[in-house]
């Protein structure tokens, strides 16, 4: 029994691996035999890279910030009505992306849109819609992880320190955020991966504008429908490499604890 | 809090200070000849031309949800149909850039085989044809089939629908189909994995054409109209001629003698029961 246990576990991993390794080997082969005749150009691709690093961090950024304190909230306390904000703050999850992104085209028409605009600059078939529909794809995944990770803490840990005279900012800093810290990290590295493939609701605010909005996701999309497969695949390629490369050196700092 | 801030501020140092672009608003069947064109357009003026692409309905939705925009250009007559039935263009302003004649596409090296029109229906061919409920190159297809008595050997062929003609396109270059029928010229924009099988003369029953306006939401209304202007002018014309379009009525039929250009499309009942094997109503 013990053996059979070890030959399922062992093998399902295997299998997943061998599965997505294929997938990588598809990719390579494809590149090989097709050459691209008219590779992309090399700013392009630079651009693209760039632009989806810094977006994706910044919306993961900011979407574990915004989540952390929610996440407090609905982790520690009980309140009528929790189980309806609960489920409102599932909605971006559930909301497919390009439903997500028309509703935010369609609110920045409104006054509070406009005002918002106004404000801050435009939003709209710019930069800034970038990361706002990814941090509105990634925000309740985020609250979600989070939530899950202070669930895991034993709230006896800041009661004690509150006995021992901590106040709340440094019950937070010193014994909950450290206790909480692989989870933190590995909820920042999943809303980054997610906020790095993002495409549906950054197609639809932020438009697929070359050289302007145009994510490794958004190029990826592009070169599809110039019927340009090779350099698709090669931005296909520059994604894959690039969050790999990322997601494990996270990994190494942290010592594989995420 | 200081990562906020730091985030915030790298945020707004990318969005770079210069003369305002014009927006333009365009369907992805234009997309070889019209970088070129946006291109030359910003060295010839200074007014640099942001092109946001994607299905003609989709930009329009994003166009009128936005209630902004410049230019809409879309892939056929029938969402400027739209676009000027809905108030989200200047009717006056609409102009034509080229004509789109439906040609059969293979992959490159032609695997199958595929020599006519008729092989299409030959059994166990793989097709790919645009969706007929939502493309206008998919209505364009159905008729053309039709029209050749084709629709009912065909149809049991397709094996799925494309929602654009880029992605009808991809079907091909990609090799996941024998065959699909597109417009002809996309065989032009990637010509290392895909062929051309000319059809027969009188085969082709109608063309399309590139319609381009001025959108109502644009608050340089003078300014958009010269990109029109340039897109019509001879430099325009030319990026859309060596990209592989007809930039005349003349060339089109040419490639397609007898077709009729635009108008309604001749819709034949029973595509959908031909593609699932049960025949076409009578």
């Amino acid at each position: 029994m013990n053996r059979l246990f070890q030959v399922v576990v062992v093998g399902t991993t295997a299998l997943l691996a061998a599965a997505l390794l294929a997938l990588v080997a598809g990719l390579i082969t494809e590149l090989v035999r097709h050459s691209a005749m008219q590779p992309p150009d090399l700013r392009e691709v630079l651009f693209a890279v760039r632009l989806s690093l810094l977006t994706a961090t910044s919306s993961s950024v900011l979407a574990v910030a915004l989540a952390l304190p929610v996440a407090y909230l609905l982790s520690r306390y009980r309140f009528p009505g929790k189980a309806l904000l609960d489920t409102l703050l599932d909605l971006p999850i559930v909301l497919s992306p390009i439903a997500l992104g028309a509703l935010l085209l369609i609110f920045f028409r409104t006054p509070p849109g406009r005002a918002i605009e106004a404000l801050v600059g435009p939003v709209v078939f710019e930069v800034k819609g970038i990361v706002l529909a990814q941090l509105a794809v990634v925000i309740g995944l985020a609250i979600r992880l989070l939530k899950a990770t202070f669930d895991g803490i034993d709230p006896e840990f800041e009661h004690l320190a509150r006995t021992l005279g901590y106040d709340r900012v440094r019950v937070m800093r010193r014994v909950l955020l450290p206790m909480a810290a692989p989870g933190l990290v590995a909820t920042l590295l999943l809303v980054w991966g997610r906020a790095l493939g993002e495409f549906g609701a950054t197609m639809m605010l932020a438009g697929a504008t070359t050289m302007k909005t145009e994510t490794l996701s958004v190029a990826i999309h592009l070169n599809f429908e110039a019927a340009d497969i090779t350099s698709a695949m090669i931005f296909i390629a520059v994604l894959l490499g690039v969050s790999f490369g990322v997601l494990l050196a996270v990994r190494r700092l942290h010592g594989h604890r995420v | 809090m200081r990562t906020v801030a730091l985030v915030l501020l790298a945020l707004g140092a990318c969005s770079a200070p210069g003369p305002e672009p014009l927006t333009v608003f365009c369907g992805a069947a234009s997309r070889p000849a019209l970088d070129r064109a946006a291109a030359e357009f910003e060295e010839a003026t200074g007014v640099p031309v942001e092109l946001v692409y994607g299905g003609s309905g989709t930009v329009l939705s994003q166009m009128r949800l936005a209630e902004r925009g410049d230019v809409y250009l879309p892939s056929s007559p029938d969402f400027m149909e739209r676009a000027v039935a809905t108030g989200q263009v200047l009717p006056e302003t609409r102009a034509t850039l080229a004509w789109l004649v439906p040609g059969l596409v293979v992959p490159e090296g032609n695997p199958a085989g595929v020599r006519s029109l008729a092989d299409l229906g030959r059994p166990g061919l793989r097709v790919g044809i645009g969706n007929p409920e939502t493309v206008v190159l998919g209505q364009y297809t159905v008729e053309l089939l039709a029209h050749n008595g084709l629709l009912d050997a065909t149809m049991p062929n397709v094996v799925g629908f494309g929602a654009s003609c880029s992605s009808v396109t991809d079907m091909a270059a990609m090799g996941s189909v024998d065959a699909v029928i597109s417009w002809r010229v996309v065989e032009r924009w990637n010509q290392a994995r895909l062929d051309l099988v000319e059809l027969e003369p009188g085969q082709v029953p109608r063309v399309s054409w590139i319609p381009v306006a001025v959108s109502s939401h644009s608050a340089r209304p003078e300014l958009a109209q010269r990109f029109v202007d340039w897109l019509r002018s001879p430099a325009g014309q030319q990026a859309y001629a060596e990209a592989g379009y007809a930039t005349s009525v003349e060339q089109a039929l040419q490639w397609a003698p007898g077709a009729v250009v635009g108008g309604d499309v001749v819709s034949p009942e029973g595509w959908l029961e031909a593609m699932q094997g049960r025949g076409a109503r009578p």
